[in-house]
């Protein structure tokens, strides 16, 4: 009996030891170096422990930690809301009859599954100022060249690379949604002389609350995280223009200084944002499928 | 009069999903175009129609070194994909199966691992691979990319064997099967698409993964998305070689991407809405 009560450990175990030690243990070690003034051009024997100054020093005196927070949030914020519009609208658009759906929805994956380092490249491409196919077109309408990367645009061109990559996400999980939507409601509510404007703000939006807070916080997680597109596209410039969190730590750790220690300390704080956002996300996963059962 | 009205509207609403369409599908186009260019023609955004060339897929072979980056994904895509499979599976087993006290959170707190930043794992990959002298490895790489395959390994497959009615298996029991016999010949077979679809996610998301490779190699270990890092400098970018270098990188992963198209929407939201 013994025996049987523990046969599970046999199947979790290899995993959950993995993880620990490729998950746990270096995020241990992380939030270890950020209360060091460790700097990649030391000896790691000579660096000591200098307790909370790091993060003071983000706090208090690093004006560009500051700047990448807020446009960190502002990104996000941003992008998720105009993927989440735009993405319901096209699913709506996909929620009827259509010949060749299947063909036509598969175009929806291209931006989300191709490589997101060769996509900043695709739209560097294009949006190039003075050869770049863009330009081009708006020159067809007589509209003038605009400087896509530049200064004043950068953080805008990000923004609709993000949204050309990921609106198609949120389009086709909120079709799948919609997809699965009973039948019942709509017709007792038909039944009772409803518009469909009041359908689908007192059946289908109520209906779909879960599945849209999950697309939702799965997008801001991801944005939030974001280094690769960026990278690609402007590398966190031009000066600090789109110079996002995960860039910033790049920036403190990696590229002029080599200031592991603040950068460190930089990235615990990414973590604790997107911990608590994976924290209400996985609230929410927990309670759908407990009402599944 | 009611009819021709939705005939209007549905001519609209037509129109609409084929301006997605397009719009979805123009960049590739362009950069598909742009591969087969001459280095004028690539300046020109007004050349649509002209007569392909190939000398771009041939310089990015010969003075570019694609095919070694090309070896070190797919050598890292599938030790790492083979490996998180065969644990992530066994632990879906595990949840989909056994009940013990907080299972839920234990599997809420894998899931967990699979939202970690980037930038946060790469630093203490970076300094631990650099006392251990394990930086610009394959090895390295695989490891890391444990980190994010197991919790989605694990969190689809578990649904997966979830599908599958407990019965079959106890029939097997009664039958004389052990535990492992039966996973082996009830359970597998039926979870092969599944596990599958599961394989060719783990490959898409090993494949296009940029931050953490860029960190952590330098040159014997380059997979093919820092291949980017030739085309960065503001002046001079071939720009027909890094179209072709991109529609070398995508072209693989579109097709997987379709293979598994009617498992995306549950696997894009780990298993947590099934389509």
């Amino acid at each position: 009996m013994r025996k049987r009560k523990k046969e599970h450990y046999l199947f979790i175990l290899p995993s959950f030891i993995t993880l620990i030690f490729i998950v746990i243990f270096p995020t241990i070690f992380l939030w270890y170096v950020s209360f060091t003034n460790y700097d990649l051009s030391m000896g790691w024997e000579n660096k000591s422990w200098i307790g909370l100054r790091n993060y003071k020093y983000l706090f208090l005196e690093d004006k560009d930690f500051w700047y990448s927070l807020r446009i960190s949030l502002f990104f996000s914020g941003f992008t998720v809301v105009t993927e989440f519009g735009l993405g319901l609208l096209i699913a709506l658009l996909f929620n009827r009859r259509i010949t060749g759906k299947r063909l036509w929805m598969s175009f929806l994956i291209i931006p989300m599954v191709i490589t997101p380092s060769i996509v900043s490249l695709i739209w560097k491409l294009m949006l190039n100022t003075e050869y770049g196919v863009l330009n081009y077109l708006l020159s067809l309408l007589s509209i003038g060249k605009i400087n896509w990367l530049g200064y004043e645009n950068a953080l805008w061109s990000l923004i609709l690379v993000d949204i050309w990559e990921w609106t198609p996400f949120m389009a086709l999980i909120l079709y799948a949604g919609l997809q699965a939507l009973p039948q019942e409601p709509y017709e007792a509510a038909l039944v009772d002389g409803a518009s469909s404007i009041q359908l689908f703000r007192f059946i289908t939006l109520p209906l779909m609350r879960p599945i849209i807070l999950i697309s939702i916080l799965l997008r801001a997680i991801d944005s939030l995280k974001m280094f690769d597109i960026v990278y690609g596209l402007t590398q966190g410039g031009p000066g600090n223009a789109t110079e996002l969190m995960s860039l910033h730590i790049y920036r403190l750790g990696f590229r002029h200084t080599n200031w592991i220690g603040r950068a460190s300390a930089n990235a615990v704080i990414l973590l604790m944002i997107v911990t608590l956002l994976t924290t209400v996300l996985l609230r929410i996963m927990k309670r759908e499928s407990g009402e599944e059962y | 009069m009611k009819t021709s009205k939705n005939k209007i509207q549905g001519v609209v609403f037509d129109i609409l999903i084929g301006v997605v369409v397009l719009f979805c599908l123009f960049p590739f186009l362009w950069m598909f175009l742009t591969s087969f260019k001459t280095r004028v023609q690539t300046i020109d955004p007004s050349v649509w129609i002209f007569k392909p060339t190939l000398e771009n897929y041939q310089a990015v072979f010969q003075k570019r070194d694609l095919l070694l980056y090309i070896k070190n994904s797919a050598v890292v895509v599938s030790l790492t994909t083979l490996t998180s499979l065969f644990l992530g599976t066994l632990t879906a087993y595990g949840l989909a199966r056994f009940n013990f006290s907080r299972k839920e959170d234990l599997a809420y707190w894998i899931l967990s691992l699979r939202m970690l930043p980037p930038m946060a794992v790469v630093i203490p990959f970076f300094l631990l691979g650099r006392f251990i002298g394990l930086l610009d490895t394959h090895i390295l790489l695989v490891i890391v990319y444990l980190s994010f395959n197991i919790p989605f390994t694990i969190w689809m497959m578990r649904g997966f064997i979830e599908d599958i009615p407990r019965e079959l298996e106890e029939a097997a029991w009664v039958d004389g099967c052990s535990r492992f016999q039966a996973i082996w010949r009830i359970i597998f077979p039926l979870v092969a698409p599944g596990l599958a679809a599961t394989a060719i996610f783990c490959v898409i998301q090993s494949w296009n993964e940029f931050a953490l490779a860029f960190f952590l190699t330098s040159f014997n270990a380059r997979t093919v998305p820092t291949t980017v890092t030739f085309f960065l400098s503001v002046l001079g970018v071939i720009w027909g070689e890094m179209a072709a270098v991109g529609v070398i990188a995508t072209l693989p992963v579109l097709i997987f991407a379709l293979i598994v198209q009617k498992y995306l929407v549950r696997g894009l939201t780990f298993g947590a809405i099934k389509s």
